[in-house]
């Protein structure tokens, strides 16, 4: 592969952390379902050996039956086992793994982890410990990324004191602004002020608030971004310095800041801007001295500027929109990397078509989304033409309580926004689980509804439009639903009545012969 | 030839019945009457609960998910919990009085968890969609709300506690 990038920071870093070069032949992954599977399928792809770890809950689970090997490392409870470090790295040197790859959640952002890793001689597939530091906390990640000149959102991260120096930076940065609790969290402390003439009273009254909620009553200021959307960029780097960014998702389907439907392109992002947003990424990665795959979140308002969020260290769970409209193995470039080898150089990079992410859950929407584990007593999954499905699950598994309830993740991609709609939407229409309720519908209704399809949608999407995404069934379908409950009813009280029939006939013919000569005969009134 | 059958289907949590009835004319072709509308329907079973319908000549495919009490009927993009009776079954359903919320309510675990808050105390005068305990499931929180207003006659977990999908966890009177 062609070095992108041999001047400026990468150079430097090049000369400081260069990797040895090492042939990685068994991973372990610390990690259980779908993304578990997703790993597995690449090590398979490259001739790599696969360890699988398991909780007590896990034994019968997708990604045990798939790997070369599986070491139990706990219970249940994730923090006995899927969060245990000592077990894991038992486990690595129990089944001779030369890499460890974290997956996402979990471990997969534990700066402690990846240096343990290190520590026992293994490969960590991620980045760097100190690179995780560096972004782990947010006001710490906000004051790295100022310094590298990455834009974040104007306001001031450390606490203010002085309720006129908060006015006076309100004043320069422009309202509206938010006032929020230093210590806070859960909207305590929390206020949205609109003009210079309430914000004395409104830091005061956030003032009191914060300090009878968490006993704590400094606060500090950022600009309020109103109806912002959420847009990343992944990027990856390798151990010589090259530093790439591979295009943007758009994530701004969320409920509750859980993602729902992911898609790239974006609809609001221009090639201009989609390289603006590309080079912050790398410059934000370089900052850090990244290594690996990782993706840099932006809030975009609605005057199109952006702002750093914060950079997740680590494979995301959207990962495969980019792998569609890239057509590149993002698993695959984890590995190499952390094999000493180099990433593709920024100009081999193309991007084609459009890709849709929709996250399939077992929760019940029309419940408030509650979870809903248990048996999945039938799977059918789609197929055709552009259609992915990376799953954990299958039909006879009982999907376990103490883990998030994601059964898998639908992936369309074709070559226009609208098509990648419609075949999203006809593939979840061809999606079957029996056993536990699902939100499947609930996916089919943002994909129909009209500000998704114009794409003209916001982070407040989910919430503004709650009442029309989780609807009543379609009553001009409740006739054929009545017509097949009915038949299938009437087939097994049919079937039944002929079993109970020929049992009956059985024990009959059980009876002894003569008896039922004799009373044939009384019947016919023959001689006896 | 197997007998004609009619039933009555429970609609939208019990609130709604419908008559259908189901008259075979041949293997597989039946003729279904609802209401006063009357379908020719040839039905083809596939595998684990698939029916393909052909009403009047329409083809539809509907999916079966046999749930306890009703049967979760997916077309297309709507899924319909249906209550399929005959007679016998709906005069037990019927005496069974489940169709009301007076007298005593009990509260049971949508799923298995572990309840994490108990925030009414027994004895606690509660009103009807009030939160009355929070069970932890797959990392999330959720709140179970009183079905009626009326006073906490029964609390039978503890915070801290693990239970069962359907274990009873209170009740209200």
């Amino acid at each position: 592969m062609v070095v992108g990038h041999g001047l400026g920071l990468g150079h430097v870093l090049e000369g400081n952390v260069s990797m040895p070069p090492r042939k990685i032949s068994k991973v372990l992954i610390a990690n259980r379902g779908e993304i578990a599977v997703r790993i597995i399928r690449t090590c398979r792809e490259m001739g790599i050996a696969t360890v699988a770890v398991y909780s007590d809950a896990d034994r019968g689970s997708f990604h045990v039956r798939n790997a070369d090997q599986a070491v139990h490392v706990g219970p249940a409870p994730s923090r006995l086992s899927y969060l245990d470090v000592g077990r894991i790295l038992d486990a690595a040197r129990a089944t001779g793994a030369d890499a460890i790859h974290p997956g996402y959640g979990f471990l997969s952002e534990k700066a402690e982890f990846a240096r343990a890793v290190e520590d026992a001689g293994l490969v960590f597939i991620g980045p760097r410990p100190e690179s995780m530091e560096a972004m782990g906390v947010k006001t710490t990640a906000r004051k790295n990324m100022a310094a590298a000149g990455v834009p974040t959102v104007p306001g001031a991260p450390a606490p203010i004191a002085v309720l006129e120096e908060a006015r006076a930076l309100a004043d320069r940065i422009g309202y509206p602004v938010m006032i929020k609790a230093a210590a806070g969290g859960g909207g305590k402390g929390m206020k949205r002020c609109d003009r210079a003439a309430d914000f004395a009273a409104m830091w005061e009254s956030a003032q009191r608030e914060a300090a009878s909620a968490f006993g704590d009553d400094r606060l500090y200021l950022e600009k309020f971004l109103d109806q912002p959307r959420h847009v990343e960029i992944q990027v990856f780097a390798d151990g010589h310095g090259n530093t790439i960014w591979l295009g943007e998702r758009e994530c701004s389907v969320q409920r509750r800041q859980q993602k729902v439907i992911e898609e790239s392109p974006s609809c609001i992002v221009d090639a201009r801007m989609r390289e603006a947003m590309g080079e912050v990424a790398v410059r934000a990665a370089r900052a850090v001295g990244y290594r690996g795959a990782g993706t840099v979140e932006f809030l975009v308002d609605a005057g199109r500027s952006f702002y750093f969020l914060e950079m997740n260290t680590r494979l995301q769970v959207e990962h495969p929109v980019t792998e569609m409209v890239t057509g590149l193995d993002l698993v695959r470039m984890q590995l190499e990397v952390a094999q000493g080898e180099r990433v593709p150089a920024q100009e081999q990079l193309v991007r084609r078509g459009h890709a849709i992410e929709a996250r399939v859950y077992a929760e019940d929407p029309a419940r408030g989304f509650l979870p809903c584990p248990g048996k999945i007593t039938y799977l059918r999954v789609p197929a055709g033409p552009g259609v992915r499905d990376d799953s954990g699950v299958y039909s006879g598994w009982v999907v376990p309580q103490y883990y998030d309830p994601m059964l898998s993740k639908l992936v369309a991609w074709a070559p226009t926004r609208d098509q990648a709609i419609a075949r999203l939407l006809r593939a979840l229409d061809e999606y079957t689980v029996h056993g536990i309720t699902t939100n499947l519908p609930y996916l089919a209704a943002v994909l129909r509804h009209p500000a998704f399809r114009s794409g003209e949608y916001d982070t407040t999407f989910c919430a503004r439009h709650a009442a029309e995404l989780v609807r009543a069934p379609d009553p001009a379908l409740e006739d054929v639903g009545l017509i097949a409950a009915a038949i299938s009813a009437h087939r097994r009280d049919a079937e039944q009545a002929e079993a109970f029939a020929a049992r009956a006939g059985a024990a009959g013919a059980g009876a002894s012969r003569w008896l039922r000569q004799g009373r044939a005969r009384v019947l016919r009134g023959g001689p006896r | 030839m197997s007998r004609p059958s009619s039933y009555v289907a429970l609609l939208d949590g019990g609130s709604r019945e419908r008559k259908v009835e189901v008259r075979p004319l041949a293997p597989g072709i039946y003729e279904v009457r609802l209401g006063d509308r009357v379908h020719r329907v040839d039905a083809w079973r596939h595998d684990h609960g698939t029916l393909s319908l052909l009403v009047d000549g329409v083809s539809w495919s509907a999916t079966l998910d046999e749930r306890d009490p009703a049967v979760h009927v997916r077309v297309k993009d709507s899924v319909f919990p249906i209550e399929i009776l005959d007679e016998r079954r709906l005069r037990l359903r019927r005496a069974a009085g489940a169709f009301t919320l007076e007298g005593k309510q009990t509260v049971f675990a949508p799923m298995p968890g572990k309840v994490v808050k108990i925030l009414a105390p027994l004895g606690a005068e509660v009103a009807e969609g009030q939160p009355l305990l929070v069970i932890e499931a797959m990392k999330m929180e959720n709140e179970l709300r009183s079905p009626r207003a009326g006073k906490l006659v029964e609390l039978l977990v503890k915070e801290g506690q693990t239970v069962e999908a359907n274990a009873r966890l209170c009740a209200v009177e």
